[in-house]
């Protein structure tokens, strides 16, 4: 029973990154109509932000806010650089994405090295409850995951500036006649997912120690999360997110070990051919902005 | 006019003399380095690299390699081979083919390896390559003159001798640090090619030394290892052997110290100089080795001297500088067969020299030779901390057992 508790938790704690990078992929792809295959890649940098800083004898906290600043920024450059050209052409987009996930691993290999990077504990406590180890480091990511899911759930759904993004991704043009500066929007969406991603990061060194390529692991998982709950759709991240989690924890636990991936991914097939715009529902996916 | 002719056939004199000199300077050996300097092979790859600007650079500073009357000063032409399999093949072909390379080095991912082989042998180009799976195929038919790994070298151990070299000196080294002598052992490893092959000789050599064993595969670029440590937690192991990718060892080893899994580990290519610098610390007893000798706790004043050279030449310190070490002694190995040799273009004869060969290398106290099956034999450090701290090691080096162990068809 213990250990099924246990397998229970850790299921959690994986979901609550695996939300994190959701969420990011769901706003940029589902709303701002952006493929961003780069967007794992961003995450990297923001781990790699966190473990340099850190390094340099800054706080982990501090770091983790300075990781999403940088990572707010690349993703500026990236917005205004080079995606705002693609958003007639998602397609364009989405390949120029690949090139830029591969030209940030190299940068990172170039300005740092290729080997692994990890920081120490931050916190360094495990919680021995009725036999179960939880581990400290996990409960804050589980407990800041909850903070963003909350914050950008209530930003989209009930702010003006939500209302406003909501419209212009219903019918962009008259969004726009209506004096929505749209575009300006479709920034703000991917500047904040990256923010989303810096802060993943963040906390993933905080739990794993990451490479130049963890990006092109994570980017998988993101996806699947933000198409199983429903592109756009925040909460629906959230629920694909803790199925994911959990179907990872339990077929790890209990399946047999070395197909864990494959049952996650089984999961999101089975759920995009029996509901294919999500569990909870979304918007179509990348499409023309105006 | 005679004094202009005298000047001319003077300055002409010179000049001949001086081009002679600057063709004898240009006497160059090609070879040819394969590895991963991107893609997901990359801290591996980097160190054949390495290894190869470094003995290139002494060899060459020593004067170069004197064959048949003239003085050859080695060229590397390095190949990044992006850690994919069509990259590689490219990379042999235009190496051989196009550039003319007397010799490869790499890969350091086993399948590309046997691939390369099949178009460095056909060509007569020797190939060196720190591959242990490469023992499934070298055999007394494909070594033979005419056969096609006739020119292909396997500068790593065969997987039975590594296994068990480490399987003993792993037990040797934990035993006395846990409560009981330990009986069932718990091998968690990458389920990919390289994975399968290595666990399954690890397997039968810790079997050998009365072990039960269960092996636990997890997909590679796993990052998350809590639930699948949880489920080794429940088999309540007295080990927890993790095996073979150094890179994911380190993320899943802290995590297992989190979730208190077991009573004692093993860290398979985990450097003590990486236990020390990422400042990991176990109340229970963590025994790690080095593929094949370590960097944070050289075991004499010669691989003491190796990494410090390594290292001045910019190289990272990582879990796997040591596996430089693979390819690092068979450059100097190779050179004094083609001084014995005195010919460029006699590679059978080549391939007879580095047979015969006792060679005093860095990577083992014992001189290097190769088997009729092209195999290179040396012993695996494996070394234990102390409980509770991250810079107090005890090294032991348990020779390789004389024959594969029941049930290991060996290779």
């Amino acid at each position: 029973m213990e250990i099924f508790i246990q397998q229970l938790v850790n299921s959690l704690s994986v979901a609550s990154v695996t939300i994190l990078i959701g969420i990011g992929i769901t706003l940029i792809f589902g709303l701002a109509g952006i493929v961003n295959f780069a967007h794992g890649e961003f995450l990297m940098v923001g781990g790699m932000i966190t473990w340099f800083l850190v390094n340099a004898g800054v706080n982990f906290f501090v770091a983790l806010v300075g990781a999403m600043i940088f990572v707010g920024a690349l993703g500026l450059v990236a917005e205004r650089g080079l995606f705002r050209f693609t958003l007639e052409r998602p397609m364009n987009g989405f390949i120029m994405s690949i090139g830029l996930s591969v030209i940030l691993q190299h940068l990172v290999i170039r300005v740092f090295n290729e080997v692994q990077k990890t920081i120490p504990d931050p916190v360094g406590k495990v919680w021995v409850v009725g036999g179960v180890n939880v581990i400290a480091m996990r409960a804050i990511v589980v407990a800041l995951t909850a903070v963003v899911v909350a914050i950008t759930y209530f930003g989209i759904s009930r702010s003006r500036y939500g209302m406003a993004l909501r419209a212009s991704i219903a019918d962009p043009d008259t969004a726009a006649l209506m004096g929505i500066p749209v575009r300006r929007y479709v920034t703000g969406v991917f500047i904040y997912g990256s923010v989303l991603a810096g802060l993943g990061g963040a906390l993933m060194i905080a739990l794993f120690p990451i490479t130049p390529f963890t990006g092109s692991v994570v980017i998988i998982r993101g996806f699947a999360v933000s198409l199983i709950g429903g592109l756009g759709n925040v909460g629906g991240a959230v629920v694909g997110g803790l199925i994911l989690g959990l179907v990872d924890g339990l077929s790890a636990g209990y399946g047999s070990p070395e197909w864990t991936d494959a049952y996650a991914l089984v999961v999101m097939i089975v759920i995009l051919i029996v509901r294919p715009q999500g569990l909870l529902g979304g918007t179509l996916g990348p499409r023309a902005t105006g | 006019m005679r004094s202009i002719i005298r000047s001319a056939t003077l300055a002409t004199g010179v000049l001949i003399a001086l081009s002679t000199q600057l063709v004898r300077a240009d006497e160059e050996l090609k070879i040819g380095v394969v590895a991963a300097e991107s893609g997901s092979f990359v801290s591996a790859g980097n160190t054949i690299v390495a290894a190869a600007n470094l003995a290139t650079k002494q060899i060459n500073e020593a004067g170069g390699i004197k064959i048949g009357g003239k003085t050859y000063k080695i060229k590397l032409y390095i190949r990044d081979n992006r850690t994919d399999v069509n990259v590689t093949i490219a990379a042999a072909r235009e190496l051989v083919d196009d550039i003319g390379v007397k010799a490869v080095w790499g890969t350091e991912t086993h399948d590309f390896s046997v691939s390369m082989a099949k178009i460095t042998g056909a060509a007569k180009v020797l190939q060196f390559s720190g591959n242990s799976s490469l023992g499934a195929v070298l055999e007394d038919k494909s070594v033979a003159p005419g056969g096609w790994l006739h020119y292909t070298f396997q500068t790593e151990p065969q997987e039975w001798q590594r296994s068990g070299s480490t399987a003993k000196g792993v037990l040797t080294l934990l035993t006395p640090l846990i409560p009981h002598p330990p009986k069932h052992s718990v091998v968690f490893v990458g389920n990919d090619a390289t994975g399968q092959y290595l666990s399954s000789h690890y397997v039968k050599a810790l079997e050998a030394e009365g072990q039960q064993v269960d092996l636990v595969k997890y997909p590679p670029d796993t990052t998350d290892f809590s639930p699948l440590l949880t489920r080794i937690k429940g088999m309540n192991p007295d080990i927890v052997h993790f095996w073979y990718n150094g890179d994911s060892t380190l993320t899943a080893f802290p995590q297992a110290l989190k979730l208190d899994v077991a009573p004692a580990y093993f860290l398979f290519g985990v450097d003590p100089g990486i236990y020390q610098e990422r400042q990991l610390k176990s109340d229970k007893p963590v025994a790690l080795s080095c593929v094949p000798v370590c960097w944070g706790a050289a075991p004499n004043p010669a691989v003491q001297d190796y990494f410090k050279k390594y290292f001045e030449l910019g190289a990272a310190k990582g879990p796997q500088s040591s596996v430089s070490l693979l390819y690092y002694d068979y450059f100097f190995m190779y050179a004094k067969a083609l001084e014995e040799v005195g010919s460029l273009d006699n590679p059978d004869a080549v391939v007879d020299a580095i047979l015969k060969m006792k060679y005093q290398g860095v990577v083992s106290p014992v001189p290097l030779t190769f088997n009729p099956h092209h195999q290179v034999t040396f012993a695996t450090e494996v070394s234990v901390v102390q409980p509770g701290t991250s810079d107090q090691f005890k090294a032991a080096v348990e020779q390789p057992p004389t024959a594969p162990p029941p049930g290991d068809p060996g290779g």
